[in-house]
């Protein structure tokens, strides 16, 4: 009988295990053979049966790239993009999170519901509107136009609220007590205690402008303002027509990884901040 | 006047200084969400209720443009695929997402590895994923075709093909954010207390009967957020037919955000497309209020 049972709990061990190593490798899969094809010449990639390791390595699709598109400047322009929205976001959310958490004033209830009732409207929404409003200022394709709709973030100005709620008042009480103003409470005090709410804000900011697909995919029309994935997928996915009549995969993985590599290292480095944010909020940005 | 610091309630403060001070903390918020996003969205339905083309001045034209939806056939197709491609991936993403959970919730070796290596995909773009996976899907020396063939099966025309389009999508999707929705429901899963499945388990329930009457029922609140957010995530989806099918072949891939794109943007009917944004919108308001109403967050007694 316990012996039974013994043998049931080790077979129900291993499958868990087998389960384990499964799941791992159907989503490790895909990144490796990426990497795997993008270091092979073109000849060894169009292959009958598929070698994980390459035959013969090569960095000639690299060097496809980074020659014929504006790879790097795309790139540049998604860093410039993600960084300056990131920076705006958590100053401004943390300041209209600390105002809506700590202060009571007529229309707080009223501004509070206004701001949270637009997680509910999906962002397709206003990409005609914003496609019109840049339009008319004449800024399409201006770092402004990819900026300014991102700061216009609900979930940071939430997170923050959130926070605040969350924290004691008693030293902010104490520092006033001291005579500190409004603003020395929060610069001196309430900031330097907001720092995990404020990465996990900027977490979750930085990779959603660095993701961000539809708006900048509208907003721009040259590598002025490109980011790296709207130049991705004009020049390399399968509707792009990658110039010349058979499909070349070597550049669009080696551009894949390129544009992968930075975000996953940073996805290791950052992932408690990253898991973190998505958590506390359940929502992405 | 200077007012003491107070407790309104719980740990709210009034504030020290001026009555304008929390103005002043919201006004740089407040200025670009009115901007880019509170003005767009009631924009958005103003543009609805008129025939605007890039050139020239808007002509208000009432509810046309939604009439003409209501004829236009593209409209249905695009509403029908966005259906079906969430009827594809919505309860995978879910029931797979609780089970991965489940799994790298328990104490079993290299579950911290794991869990990070199983989130991973999702922090890759989608442009990105659409370009791997159009790879791997290709018709003639596609990975998965190959392992296919290996147990006899196919080769599949993946996304050539008017009826595997679709799933192939969907199937690059689960990939990509499975690890979203295990690490929310990993998150549920470590705030029931363990003591609760302990005790059930030394009275004698089963695994199955502790994750019946015990896991699932507690994980409810989480279930719930997990659902809609899927839900809605599913329902846009745009990014990954754009790169991998760009809606095709013919329209088996056409889904509503597609269709906004093209009625927008590539032929410039900006009133049109309005409709259909918020058309979808309200779509989406529906299943939230069905979702609300079949799947509660809270159990009511």
């Amino acid at each position: 009988m316990s012996a039974r049972r013994t043998v049931r709990r080790e077979v129900a061990a291993v499958l868990m295990y087998a389960a384990e190593v499964a799941i791992v490798v159907i989503a490790v899969a895909p990144i490796i053979w990426m990497v795997s094809t993008a270091l092979k010449p073109e000849g060894q990639i169009l292959s009958a049966t598929p070698h994980w390791i390459p035959q013969t390595l090569t960095l000639e699709n690299f060097q496809r790239v980074l020659a014929k598109y504006a790879f790097l400047r795309w790139m540049a322009n998604s860093v410039v993009v993600a960084v300056v929205a990131t920076a705006i976001v958590v100053a401004i959310d943390a300041m209209a999170g600390y105002a809506l958490a700590r202060f009571s004033f007529p229309g707080r209830g009223i501004i509070y519901d206004v701001i949270i009732s637009m997680l509910l409207v999906p962002i397709q929404v206003t990409v005609i509107p914003l496609f019109l409003i840049f339009a008319q200022v004449r800024m399409l394709d201006t770092f402004q136009a990819l900026i300014l709709p991102t700061t216009a973030n609900v979930t940071g100005v939430f997170l923050m609220r959130q926070f605040f709620l969350g924290i004691p008042a008693e030293l902010e009480e104490a520092a006033r007590i001291d005579g500190a103003g409004d603003l020395q409470v929060f610069a001196r005090v309430v900031l330097p205690l907001s720092r995990p709410a404020m990465a996990a804000v900027a977490a979750l900011t930085f990779v959603s402008s660095w993701n961000n697909f539809l708006w900048p995919l509208i907003a721009t029309s040259s590598d002025r303002a490109r980011t790296l994935p709207v130049g991705i997928a004009q020049y390399m996915g399968a509707q792009a027509g990658t110039s010349g009549s058979a499909p070349a995969f070597g550049p669009p993985l080696a551009s894949a990884v390129m544009a992968t590599a930075p975000a996953l290292l940073a996805f290791f480095l950052l992932q408690r901040y990253f898991t973190q944010g998505i958590t506390t909020t359940g929502i992405k940005g | 006047m200077k007012v003491l610091p107070q407790r309104a309630h719980g740990h709210r403060l009034v504030g020290g200084g001026s009555p304008f001070t929390p103005y002043l903390f919201l006004l740089p918020y407040l200025v670009v969400f009115v901007l880019f996003r509170f003005g767009p969205v009631v924009g958005g339905f103003l543009t609805s209720l008129t025939a605007w083309s890039i050139v020239g001045a808007p002509k208000y034209v009432g509810l046309e443009n939604y009439r003409a939806l209501v004829h236009d056939p593209l409209f249905y197709t695009s509403v029908e695929n966005t259906f079906y491609f969430l009827l594809l991936t919505a309860p995978t993403l879910i029931v797979l997402g609780l089970a991965f959970a489940l799994l790298l919730n328990r104490p079993i070796a290299g579950r911290g590895v794991a869990r990070v290596l199983v989130f991973a995909p999702y922090a890759m773009m989608s442009a990105v994923v659409g370009i791997l996976w159009t790879w791997i899907l290709d018709s003639n020396f596609g990975l998965l075709n190959y392992y296919l063939a290996k147990v006899h099966l196919g080769p599949i025309p993946w996304l050539s093909s008017q009826i595997a389009a679709m799933p192939a999508i969907a199937l690059t999707t689960v990939w990509w954010t499975i690890g979203y929705n295990m690490v929310i429901f990993l998150a549920g899963l470590q705030d029931i207390p363990p003591q609760l499945e302990e005790s059930a388990r030394i009275d004698g329930a089963g695994a199955w009967q502790v994750l019946r009457h015990i896991t699932i029922p507690l994980l409810r609140p989480t279930t719930f957020v997990v659902v809609m957010l899927t839900i809605i995530n599913t329902f846009q989806v745009f990014d990954q037919v754009y790169v991998m099918t760009g809606g095709g072949p013919g329209t088996a891939t056409l889904t509503l955000v597609q269709y906004l794109f093209f009625q927008a943007f590539q032929t410039f009917k900006l009133g049109y497309g309005s409709a259909i944004a918020y058309v979808t919108f309200a779509l989406l308001l529906l299943m939230a209020w069905l979702q609300q109403r079949l799947l509660p967050s809270e159990v009511s007694a």
